[in-house]
């Protein structure tokens, strides 16, 4: 008896699943002109004519798909919401869209692009993160996309030469956002403090928010590309944006003198008690909460801050630049540009290439820096809807000299994971330099090996 | 003919068994022997490049840092569960009163996903709202409790702390079906000799025991070679790979940089380690096989 | 109470029993905490500390979890991934341990050592394989890439189970059918199965378990987020509600539910399936 029932249900399991996995393509109704020969009686006799009308035909809808790591919860929500007004713009189109938690997207994407069937269209960072895949024949060349939508006129020289690679576009940059300083406007109010300017005022704020039982800086280093803030900022205040950049493109050493000082200044802070304690139990948006709850007062931090915070706190959101440490050195700001590209083995280009005309669109860059406050790449987005958070962080990259991406999307990631290493070794025992300059060695070593030898 | 047919049988029960395991589970592990003789980036082609991964392994300080941390799991493995599993045994092997509530109690921690047990002791730990530091703080034992996850001489022990939680129950299991298996004559003959509960417990039960105990040290070997999830969802190996342990070096060699070849090496280590024990618990068995 | 009675009639007795209740009070504080997180809010844990009287008790993180967190669809996923997954494995492993128990032939043993051998070895040796198989068989990202892989990885834990099982079985039993006539193969389906019933019944229940609280092995062959298994969604949920505690514990609860409910409900066999391969 029990051997009926067992297979009965295996039966059922497996055809539910079976149905469950196959992945019916939605159809639409499309309206086709069609020609036809119909044959006529005319006064007894049979004549041919030919007739045009119309048909309605139903026709399976496009798949696309489309993986993001937009999974914060506001930008997940403009995602979703772009994607579902491309669909209705362009209803042949069925885009299957997947968000992926962001760590999890960039230990999965060479994963996703090896496979035989990569998704579609993917969001990823600019410059060196995205250049490595370029290198390795992973994304499609989209220059016809670049040309057809006028894009090579309505986007800065800028963002087309970080999409370029020997003259062609393979990216798409959308949106990007500032790196500042960000503080609590009633915190310093309280405190009777200023935003500082150069680096013995921002001690100066340290040190008076740590008298008054506050924590100075909160970050959290679970992951740990948080510290590469701290290691981009100091050295391009201190050795200046050339000697970063250098640095970063493997040119310059991570022996170097100038190195040290960058450690030196760090080490000041951490000697200090100026960061928060148990920052490594924290990921980046753990730290926040101390820093809404007014006992943090600062916080280096990309612009998607605003992303994670309550609204209410919003209007006691402020930030300031980095603060100079040496006037004669040129300003060198850390400005990430995000965007999408096409997989080189996208099964469906056509329909992929369409989907990014429609994301590098004024429309849908308007929608973003209203939605989520991002400043967007097309110059034929009106400026002057802007916020106020949005001007003065415009200003504030205006002002730079030079525009880094970040540390771990300047260099190459496998140097970028070493060197992050180094920076929480560091930052756990500040005081040890024979360490750290044993670290910076195999830091080194690592670097030309992966840059090839100067 | 009849001897014939008997002797293609089992391999056409077999046959289906044994290709999906040859596909899925034994051609992947050479494939993997082989990866880790390339430089394999997940992207271009493999390129051979012989041993150099494997010489570069025993330069390499986080190498060494997270099998370090391995034995420090192992050797806590086999000491804590192990003897609190016993203890429990022997306590539950009577007719205590609520036995049935104690015994439940102990296993529900096997039954959750270690996903499920990282987020639920991460929260534990939080250095601020956690559990664990509001109690510290609020009997005044301490000022400010300690960073469990973020202070590098803790991290590693608080993990291993959920992992020990976890494996109490089923080492209770095995030595509870130890115990019930054992002949109680021996025991009552061992009282009669004028023996106390401890002489009993050492000379009799333990020796009795040892079967059980075999099995029980090589599974806890195995576990803490394999200890992966509960590290990748408490601290990823950090603060400053204090916490690394092998799986999770790999996974991040493999999965974060990208040396897909050089992952490939950790995990052959790895499973050269485990060898020794399987062997282990395979002559076990075989003497099991021996006495049919 | 008589039992309690004859517990207790040694003062070490009561000592050992007060041990005892303190051991399990710690082992159940995590547990007992979740709950308790569970149906506070967040602002509530965050201003007056976690050791404060509950300003409200709220079920909305459940609400929260279970549909903004999207865990109403990863839980059906779950189940389609890990029935299938576990039948196979049964009937695969069940097949092949017949075989391995009840015959004498060449590469008996071999086979039976590398199914063993498979069980104990570290999985993580096989994730880049695996990925580039899956993938090549075209299973990438399907329901199926999982459940093949489950069934072939669970196979050597089961097949040594469920043969050691089988070799206890009587022979005459079986000697008997096949001098009626009877096909191995019905002698496997008729009498071999039903007389392992309860072992397959305490296997089973523990890769229940098993194959639910995966999560490697789903973000590594899953890329599309309507497929993926409640663990793979938990840890997205981890990533969704970074700092809201209460919302991604009550996920958690939710998450763990099944897998309580199969234990609180087929104990017996679980704790069976533990022990059936440690000791005879």
């Amino acid at each position: 008896m029990y051997r009926k029932k067992m297979f009965i249900i295996l039966a059922v399991v497996m055809l539910l699943s079976l149905i469950l996995t196959a992945c019916e393509p939605e159809t639409i109704i499309e309206t086709v002109v069609e020609t036809v020969i119909e044959t006529v009686e005319v006064e007894g006799e049979t004549v041919e004519v030919i007739v045009e009308r119309e048909v309605e035909v139903l026709k399976d809808k496009e798949i696309l798909i489309y993986n993001s790591y937009a999974s914060d919860p506001a930008p997940r929500e403009a995602d979703e919401e772009i994607v579902q007004m491309f669909m209705d713009k362009y209803p042949q189109y069925d885009v299957i869209h997947s968000t992926i938690n962001h760590e999890d997207f960039k230990q999965a994407i060479r994963a996703y692009l090896t496979a035989s069937a990569p998704p579609d269209v993917m969001t990823w960072f600019a410059g060196e993160r995205a250049r490595f895949f370029i290198d390795n024949d992973q994304i499609m060349d989209i220059s016809d996309v670049w040309e057809g939508e006028g894009w090579v006129e309505d986007y800065p020289a800028g963002f087309k030469a970080l999409s370029s690679v020997d003259g062609k576009q393979y990216f798409l940059p959308t949106s990007w956002y500032w790196w500042a300083v960000y503080y609590r406007v009633s915190v310093f109010e309280e405190l009777g403090l200023e935003p500082p300017t150069t680096w013995d005022e921002f001690i100066e704020v340290c040190e008076t928010l740590k008298e008054n039982g506050k924590t100075p800086i909160t970050i959290g280093t679970k992951y740990r590309w948080t510290t590469g803030a701290w290691f981009d900022y100091l050295n391009m205040r201190i050795n200046g944006p050339e000697f970063h950049i250098d640095l970063m493109l493997g040119k310059e050493s991570y022996e170097d003198e100038r190195v040290l000082a960058v450690f030196d200044a760090w080490r000041e802070l951490l000697d200090n008690d100026y960061f928060i304690e148990d920052a490594a139990a924290y990921t980046w948006s753990e730290a926040l909460e101390p820093f809404i709850t007014g006992e943090a007062g600062m916080y280096l931090m990309g612009d998607f801050i605003r992303d994670s915070l309550p609204t209410e706190i919003m209007d006691d959101l402020d930030f300031f630049r980095f603060p100079i440490m040496d006037p004669a050195v040129l300003i060198g700001e850390d400005a990430p540009t995000d965007g999408y590209f096409i997989a080189a083995n996208s099964q469906n280009p056509e329909a992929a290439k369409a989907f990014l005309a429609y994301l590098g669109s004024v429309e849908v860059q308007t929608y973003n820096a209203e939605k989520l406050g991002r400043l967007p790449t097309h110059t034929g987005v009106d400026r002057s809807m802007f916020n106020a958070a949005q001007q003065k962080g415009l200003a504030l990259i205006d002002g730079a000299d030079y525009v880094a991406q970040f540390y771990d999307r300047d260099t190459r990631p496998e140097v970028a994971d070493m060197g992050m290493n180094v920076f929480m070794e560091f930052w756990d025992d500040p005081g040890n330099i024979a360490r750290l300059l044993e670290m910076l060695a195999e830091l080194d070593a690592y670097r030309m090996e992966v840059f090839g030898a100067d | 003919m009849v001897r014939l047919r008997r002797n293609f049988l089992p391999y056409l029960f077999l046959a289906i068994p044994i290709i999906i395991y040859l596909v899925w589970v034994i051609g992947p592990m050479f494939y993997t022997f082989y990866l880790s003789l390339t430089n394999w980036d997940g992207l271009s082609s493999p390129q051979f490049i012989g041993f150099r991964n494997y010489e570069r392994l025993f330069t390499d300080r986080v190498f060494f840092l997270s099998l370090t941390n391995n034995m420090k799991w192992l050797a806590s493995f086999v000491t804590v569960p192990v003897v609190l599993g016993l203890a429990l045994a022997m306590i539950l092997n009577r007719a205590v009163p609520g036995e049935k509530f104690f015994k439940m109690s102990f296993y529900m921690p096997m039954v959750l996903a270690m996903v499920v047990s990282g987020l639920i002791w991460g929260w534990l730990y939080h250095p601020r709202g956690g559990l664990i530091n509001s109690v510290l703080v609020g009997l005044g034992i301490v000022e400010k409790g300690p960073g469990w996850l973020s202070d590098r001489d803790l991290a590693l022990w608080s993990i291993i702390i959920v992992a020990i939680w976890r494996q109490v129950g089923y080492v209770m299991v095995l030595y509870l079906a130890g115990l019930k298996s054992i002949n109680p004559e021996y025991l009552e003959a061992a009282k009669i000799d004028g023996a106390n509960d401890w002489q009993v417990f050492r000379k009799v039960l333990l020796p009795l025991l040892m079967p059980v105990s075999v099995i029980v040290l090589v599974i806890s070997v195995i576990d803490s070679l394999r200890a992966f999830d509960l590290v990748s969802v408490m601290t990823r190996g950090g603060p400053a790979n204090s916490s690394s342990v092998l799986a999770n070096y790999m996974y991040i060699q493999a999965f974060n940089n990208y040396r897909m070849g050089y992952a490939a090496s950790i995990a052959v280590i790895l499973f050269l380690i485990s060898l020794v024990f399987i062997f282990i618990y395979l002559w076990r068995v075989m003497q099991d096989e021996l006495e049919y | 109470m008589k039992n309690a009675q004859a517990y207790f009639k040694s003062p070490w007795r009561v000592l050992i029993f007060i041990v005892l209740v303190l051991t399990t009070i710690i082992w159940l504080v995590p547990i007992m905490t979740s709950l308790v997180t569970s149906i506070r809010t967040f602002n509530d844990i965050l201003y007056r500390g976690f050791i404060s009287w509950p300003e409200e008790i709220t079920l909305g993180n459940f609400k929260t979890a279970w549909e903004r967190g999207g865990l109403s669809r990863y839980l059906p996923n779950s189940f389609i991934i890990t029935i299938p997954s576990l039948l196979l494995t049964m009937l695969f492993s069940s097949m092949g341990a017949y075989a391995l128990a009840r015959f004498n032939f060449r590469g008996n043993r071999l086979i039976f050592f590398t199914f063993v051998g498979g069980m104990l070895l570290p999985f993580q040796v096989l994730m880049l394989p695996v990925f580039k198989l899956t993938d090549f068989l075209g299973l990438y990202d399907t329901y199926w890439g999982l459940i093949f892989f489950h069934t072939a990885f669970q196979l050597g834990f089961c097949s040594f189970m469920l043969r050691n099982y089988m070799r206890t079985v009587p022979g005459e039993i079986l000697e008997a059918a096949r001098i009626d006539g009877c096909s191995e193969f019905r002698i496997w389906w008729r009498i071999m199965l039903p007389l392992t019933l309860p072992a397959i019944a305490a296997v089973a229940t523990l890769e229940f378990t098993w194959i639910f609280n995966d999560y490697l092995w789903a973000i590594i062959l899953l890329r599309s987020e309507k497929l993926k298994p409640i663990t793979a969604g938990l840890a997205s949920l981890q990533g969704q509600f970074v700092t809201d505690w209460p919302v991604i514990v009550a996920g958690a609860l939710l998450g763990t539910l099944p897998t309580l409910l199969v234990f609180l409900f087929l104990q017996r066999y679980f704790i069976e399936g533990l022990t059936l391969g440690a000791t005879k």
